[in-house]
C-alpha cells in the first residue's frame, strides 16, 4: 500500500523526520518494503495484513501514527452546498440481497462541471501511482485511498428509471465494463442494477453506459458495504482485481459508507455541484458493536510484563476503543467497527503489545519443569542408514516429489499414483510412487557434466493411493550407482559400480539395522535387466528390489551407461522386528578356522547353501566366509568350486582339533544330502 | 720422511677402499675414528711419527700430513652428505604422494542445514515430531484458524489433491496440531519437513520446500519466553553477536504475531545499497506469535489455563541467506559439484 507522508498531514501534525517515521511504522508492524522521493513529497511502500483492511487508506494509516506518537487524530471538514432537492426524490435504492449488500448509501450530486482536477488533486493521485482522468473519477479514487472505503459515481441520467436494484445477475446478462471488456455476468454475481439491466458488477468494476463523460452534469454516488466472499468470487471469475475488490474482499468498515459519501459529495461541490439532501441509507439489519472483556493479569500471562492501567486505557481509546473499567483491573471494551480482527482479548493484548513496543518486552528462556523420555527409534534408525550411506561412498540427493505421468509409469510400481487437482504443470502433476525417478534424472544431469562415476541416495516419502482409496506415505531409500566408484589414485585403477557392490551396500544397511536374516529372491521386473535383478525379503514381505536397470528405462533417461539400482520401503521394514541385539562376553581362547572346498552342481545358489549351513545351527560356529569361487579347469563341466573359511571358538576352553572334526563331518553331511557335493583336499577330489 | 710418505700413500689406498664400503652413518663414523681419531687416528700416529723426524723435515711433512687430512676430511664429508640423501632413497617410494582414503559420501545441505538447527533446539530440550505431508483442509487451515474464504488463505497458495479436502501440506503446522491432539501439556517439539505451495520454480520459489517449525505448550508461557527462546536459537545458528528484532505481524494461528529480523551478517548493517538487505540493515528470517487461543481451543487445550509459542523458518531459504546462494533451484538439481561443497562446511 502506497502512503504518502504530506496526504497524512491531513489528519495529524505529523513533524518527523522519515527514518523516525519509517522506525516507528516498523514497531508497530506497518513494516515498510521502501520508500522514495515524490515531487516535495515522500512515498512509503507498506505491507499490510489481510486482517487489516483498515489500513489500506491514509486515514487508518494517520490513526495508528496518530496513537504511536500521542498525537490528536483530526477529521476532515467536509462542507457541502446542499440544494433544496430531497435525495430520496431524485432516486430510489433497492436491495434485493441483504447478505451480499448489508448496507448501500447514496446521494446525488447535481450541475457538476466535469474538467481536469486541480493540482493539488491530481498530485494525490499521482502520488498513488493513479493517472488523473477528470475530476469526478479522480474524486472517487481519491475518497478510496483516503479512506479505504471504494466508492463509485453514476451519471444519473443513464440510470434507467433512476432506480439502483442490488441483486443478483439474470442468467444471460452480461455488462460492458469501464475497460471496455464486455463481462458474462452469472447468477452468482451481485450487480447493481437499474430498471432494466445491470450497470456495474457490484465492488469490482462500473460499466460503460453508466459512466461520467464530458457531458454529465448530475452524479449518483455510492457508497456501499459487501459481502467479502462475494466479491472475492465475481473478481475471480473475471479474471479482475481492482483496487476496490481488493478492499471490499478483505472487508470494508460498514460504519463508514455515510461518511465517504459526503466527502465525495463536498468535493464534488467544489466543480459547481450542489448535493441532494438527506443521505439515503439503506442498511436494513444494522450491524451490533462487538464487546471484549480484557482482564489486566492476561496481559501478563501472555506477554510476560506488567503494563501500567493507563497505558493500557490511553492506547486502546485512541485506538477508538471505547473503554469501562468493570471491576479493578477488568475492563469492557468496544471495538470500533472498522476494526474487523479484534474479537477476543489475545487481539486486544496484541494491541497493548504492538503499542508498547515488542523491544521493550524482556527476553527470557522458557522454564522447563517436566521432561518426557524420548523414544525415536524410527528417527535413528533413518540417521543410522544415513550414515551407512556415506560410508558407502554415496552422496545424498534430494528430489522434488512430483512426478510425470509418463515417467511414474516406466517404473510399473503397482501402486495407484496420487494426482494433484491443480497442478503447475503435467510435468509434476502426479506424486512419486518410487524414488527411482529422480535418481536415473540425477546420474544423467552429473553424467553429462563430467562426472565418471555416480553414486547416490535418496531417503524421501513415496505417495501412493490405498485400495480403500486413501492416501499412503511411505518412507523410502533408493540408491544408483553408475562408473568408477571413488576418486582416481596413483597407486591403482578405480573399480566399477557393479551388481555386487550394490548387493553389499544392501547387505551392509540390514545388517546395521539387525534385519541381517533377509533373503534375496530373483526378480522378474520391467525395471530391471532380466535375470539381474533380485526381491529382498524380510519375514515373508518383500522389504525392496535391486538390479541392473533395463535398458528401455534408461534410454527414456537419455544414460549410455549401465546403472544399478535399489529401492527399500523403510516403513514396512521399520515394521518389522528386527533381531534383538544382546551383549555376550568377548572368548579369551584361540579361534580355530578350517578351509573347506567344495565342488557342487553350478545350479546351486549360494543362498540354499547357506541355508542349510545356517539351519544346522553348529556348535562354536563363529563365523564363515565364502573366500573363493571358480569352475573350468580342473573342476567338471557344469560344477563350480566354492571355499568356505569356517571359525570355530569356545567361550571356555580351548577347542581341539577332534571337536572341530565333528563339525566338520556334520557340515558336509548336510551339503551332501543337499546338494550332492563333493570335497575337494589339495588337487584331489574326495568321492 | 719417505716412510711417512710412504705410510700415506698406503692409508690413501685404504681410504680409497673403505669409503666404497660406507653403507650408513655408523660405518662412516668407523672410518672417521681410523683415520682422525684423537689417540690412534692415523692421522694422530701420523703426527706422533713426525716428531722423530729431523727439523729440517718437520715442516714438509708437516704440510704433507695436514694435506692427507685435509683429504680424509674432505671424503668422509662428501660420503656423509650422499648418506644423507641415501637415507630417503633407501625407502621405497616418496612418502609424500597422495594417501589412500575411502570415499565418503557427502549429506545434502538441506538436511545438514535441518541438523544444525534440529541439534540446536534439541539442547534446549524440544523434541522432534514428524507427520504425513499428505494433509486434510482442517489439520493445513481450519484447525489452524483460517476461516474458509479468508485472504490469509491466497497467501498459502495450495496444491490440492484429486480428493476433496485433501492437499499437500503447506506448512508443518498441522503436526502441530496432531501432537496436540494426542497430548497434554507441556509440549516442547520442533516440527521438520517437506512442505509445498503452488510457485513456479525460481531462484527464490519452489512447489517444495523445507520448514521447521516450533512449538511450546505449557503453565505461565509468554512472549517473553518466545524472545528468549528465539534469540537464543538464532545467535547460536549465525553469530553471537547479531541483533535481533521482533515486530509485530499476523498469523491466522497466533496473537500477538511477530516477525523476526537479524541484522544482516553480509554488510553488518553498513552498506545502504547492500544487495542481501537492501540497505534496511535487517533480514527476515522467522515468524513467530504466542499461540492463538482458538487453536489452543481446537485440539481441546484451555487457554485460560495454557499458554504457548509458536515459530516457523524455512530451512532452504536460512541456508541460502547464510551461504550466500544464488538460486534456490541449486538445491534441487542435485550437482554433486554444489552437494559435495557443503560437507566441508
Amino acid at each position: 500500500m502506497k502512503i504518502s507522508v504530506n496526504w497524512l498531514k491531513d489528519h495529524i501534525d505529523l513533524e518527523v523526520d522519515p527514518d523516525g517515521l519509517i522506525d516507528a511504522l516498523n514497531n508497530i508492524g506497518l513494516m515498510v518494503g521502501g520508500w522514495e522521493a515524490f515531487e516535495d513529497d515522500i512515498v512509503l511502500d507498506i505491507e499490510t495484513y489481510a486482517n487489516r483492511p483498515d489500513t489500506l487508506g491514509h486515514r487508518g494509516i494517520a490513526r495508528e501514527i496518530a496513537v504511536k506518537f500521542g498525537l490528536p487524530f483530526k477529521e476532515l471538514e467536509l462542507p457541502l452546498d446542499e440544494s433544496s432537492l430531497e435525495t430520496a426524490d431524485l432516486v430510489d435504492i433497492q436491495i434485493l440481497n441483504e447478505d451480499l449488500c448489508p448496507r448501500y448509501t447514496g446521494l446525488v450530486v447535481k450541475g457538476v462541471r466535469i474538467e481536469s482536477s486541480p493540482e493539488w488533486l491530481q498530485k494525490r493521485l499521482r502520488s498513488m501511482n493513479l493517472k488523473p482522468v477528470n475530476n469526478v473519477v479522480d474524486v472517487s479514487n481519491y475518497v478510496l485511498f483516503a479512506t479505504a472505503q471504494p466508492i463509485h459515481t453514476f451519471d444519473l441520467g443513464k440510470i434507467a428509471g433512476n432506480r439502483i436494484i442490488v441483486r443478483k445477475a439474470g442468467k444471460g446478462e452480461s455488462l460492458l465494463a469501464l475497460d471496455g471488456s464486455l463481462l458474462e455476468l452469472d447468477s452468482e454475481m451481485l450487480v447493481i442494477a437499474d430498471e432494466s439491466k445491470p450497470v456495474a458488477l457490484a465492488g469490482v468494476i462500473g460499466g460503460m453506459d453508466s459512466s461520467v463523460t464530458d457531458s454529465t452534469t448530475d452524479i449518483f454516488i455510492e457508497s456501499a458495504s459487501f459481502h467479502p466472499g462475494s466479491i472475492r468470487s465475481s473478481a475471480k471469475k473475471i479474471g479482475l482485481q481492482t483496487d476496490a475488490s481488493y478492499r471490499f474482499e478483505r472487508h470494508t468498515d460498514i460504519a463508514f459508507p455515510p461518511l465517504a459519501a459526503k466527502m465525495a459529495a463536498s468535493l464534488l461541490c467544489r466543480f459547481g455541484g450542489k448535493v441532494s439532501k438527506g443521505l439515503l441509507d439503506v442498511y436494513p439489519a444494522p450491524a451490533k458493536t462487538k464487546t471484549v472483556v480484557l482482564r489486566r493479569h492476561r496481559i501478563r500471562g501472555l506477554l510476560g510484563l506488567d503494563v501500567e492501567d493507563g497505558f493500557v486505557v490511553e492506547t486502546l481509546e485512541s485506538l477508538g476503543f471505547l473503554v469501562e473499567e468493570k471491576q479493578p483491573h477488568i475492563w469492557q471494551l468496544k471495538v470500533p467497527s472498522f476494526r474487523i480482527d479484534i474479537e477476543r482479548e489475545a487481539d486486544v493484548i496484541e494491541e497493548i503489545a504492538r503499542f508498547y513496543g515488542y523491544d521493550k518486552i524482556p527476553t527470557q528462556l522458557p522454564p522447563m519443569e517436566e521432561l518426557e523420555p524420548i523414544h525415536d527409534e524410527r528417527r535413528n534408525r533413518i540417521e543410522s542408514l544415513r550414515q551407512v550411506m556415506f560410508h558407502q561412498g554415496y552422496d545424498e540427493v534430494v528430489n522434488l516429489s512430483f512426478t510425470h505421468p509418463e515417467e511414474e509409469s516406466l517404473f510399473h510400481t503397482n501402486r495407484r499414483p496420487v494426482v494433484i487437482r491443480n497442478p503447475i504443470s503435467t510435468r509434476a502433476s502426479l506424486l512419486r510412487t518410487t524414488l527411482s525417478g529422480g535418481l536415473l534424472q540425477n546420474i544423467a544431469w552429473n553424467r553429462n557434466r563430467g562426472a565418471e562415476g555416480v553414486q547416490l541416495f535418496e531417503m524421501s516419502k513415496t505417495y501412493y493411493r490405498k485400495e480403500n482409496d486413501s492416501y499412503g506415505e511411505d518412507e523410502t531409500l533408493a540408491f544408483a550407482a553408475t562408473g568408477l566408484v571413488g576418486e582416481d589414485h596413483w597407486q591403482g585403477a578405480r573399480i566399477k559400480a557393479d551388481f555386487f557392490s550394490l548387493k553389499g551396500t544392501c547387505e551392509a544397511l540390514m545388517s546395521n539395522l539387525r534385519y541381517a536374516a533377509c533373503s534375496f529372491m530373483e526378480l522378474e521386473h520391467e525395471c530391471f535387466l532380466k535375470g539381474a535383478a533380485l526381491s529382498i525379503h524380510y519375514k515373508g514381505q518383500i522389504v525392496g528390489c535391486l538390479g541392473e536397470v533395463n535398458p528401455p528405462v534408461l534410454k527414456y533417461f537419455s544414460i549410455k551407461e549401465k546403472v544399478w539400482l535399489a529401492e527399500l520401503n523403510l516403513t514396512r521394514l521399520f515394521a518389522k522386528q528386527p533381531q534383538p541385539f544382546m551383549f555376550s562376553p568377548i572368548s579369551r581362547f584361540p579361534s580355530i578356522e578350517r578351509d573347506l572346498s567344495i565342488i557342487i552342481d553350478k545350479d546351486v545358489v549360494f543362498q540354499d547353501i547357506r541355508e542349510v549351513i545356517d539351519r544346522l545351527s553348529i556348535l562354536n560356529l563363529e563365523k564363515y566366509v565364502l573366500v573363493d569361487k571358480f569352475s573350468g579347469k580342473p573342476v567338471p563341466d557344469g560344477k563350480a568350486s566354492l571355499s568356505f573359511r569356517f571359525v570355530f571358538r569356545h567361550s571356555s576352553k580351548t577347542l581341539l582339533a577332534e571337536d572341530i572334526d565333528i563339525c566338520q563331518k556334520q557340515i558336509l553331511a548336510a551339503l551332501r544330502s543337499a546338494f550332492k557335493i563333493h570335497l575337494r583336499e589339495g588337487e584331489s577330489i574326495d568321492k | 720422511m719417505r716412510e711417512i710418505k710412504n705410510q700415506i700413500d698406503a692409508y690413501r689406498k685404504e681410504l680409497e677402499k673403505a669409503t666404497a664400503r660406507i653403507k650408513d652413518a655408523e660405518s662412516l663414523q668407523e672410518l672417521h675414528t681410523l683415520f682422525l681419531g684423537r689417540k690412534k687416528g692415523y692421522v694422530t700416529l701420523l703426527m706422533n711419527a713426525m716428531k722423530f723426524l729431523p727439523p729440517e723435515e718437520k715442516r714438509d711433512a708437516g704440510q704433507i700430513i695436514n694435506l692427507f687430512k685435509k683429504d680424509v676430511q674432505d671424503v668422509l664429508d662428501g660420503r656423509q652428505k650422499s648418506i644423507q640423501k641415501s637415507r630417503i632413497i633407501s625407502f621405497a617410494a616418496d612418502l609424500t604422494l597422495p594417501g589412500r582414503s575411502p570415499y565418503w559420501g557427502a549429506p545434502h545441505p538441506l538436511r545438514l542445514f535441518q541438523n544444525r538447527i534440529e541439534s540446536i533446539f534439541q539442547k534446549m530440550g524440544f523434541s522432534i515430531e514428524e507427520g504425513p505431508e499428505i494433509e486434510t483442509d482442517f489439520y493445513n487451515f481450519e484447525a489452524l484458524n483460517f476461516p474458509p474464504e479468508h485472504p490469509a488463505r491466497d497467501d498459502w497458495d495450495t496444491l490440492y489433491l484429486d480428493k476433496d479436502d485433501w492437499l499437500l501440506r503447506t506448512h508443518t503446522s498441522p503436526v502441530q496440531i496432531r501432537v496436540m491432539e494426542k497430548r497434554k501439556p507441556p509440549i516442547r517439539i520442533i516440527c521438520p519437513g517437506k512442505v509445498f505451495r503452488k510457485e513456479a520454480p525460481d531462484p527464490t520459489h519452489s512447489p517444495m520446500f523445507y520448514q521447521v517449525e516450533g512449538l511450546i505448550v505449557d503453565h505461565g508461557i509468554t512472549f517473553a519466553h518466545l524472545k528468549g527462546t528465539i534469540d537464543f536459537f538464532l545467535r547460536t545458528f549465525f553469530h553471537e553477536k547479531i541483533k535481533v528484532r521482533f515486530r509485530p505481524s499476523f498469523f491466522p494461528f497466533t496473537e500477538p504475531s511477530a516477525e523476526v529480523d537479524i541484522s544482516c551478517t553480509v554488510c553488518n548493517q553498513k552498506d545502504d545499497n547492500c544487495r542481501v538487505c537492501g540497505g534496511s540493515g535487517w533480514v527476515e528470517i522467522l515468524g513467530a506469535g504466542m499461540v492463538d487461543p482458538q487453536v489452543l481451543k481446537n485440539v481441546n487445550i484451555d487457554p485460560e489455563k495454557y499458554s504457548g509459542f509458536a515459530f516457523g523458518m524455512g530451512i532452504d531459504r536460512t541456508g541460502m541467506f547464510q551461504y550466500q546462494i544464488p538460486d534456490l533451484r541449486y538445491f534441487f538439481d542435485n550437482d554433486l559439484r554444489f552437494i559435495r561443497k557443503f560437507s566441508r562446511q
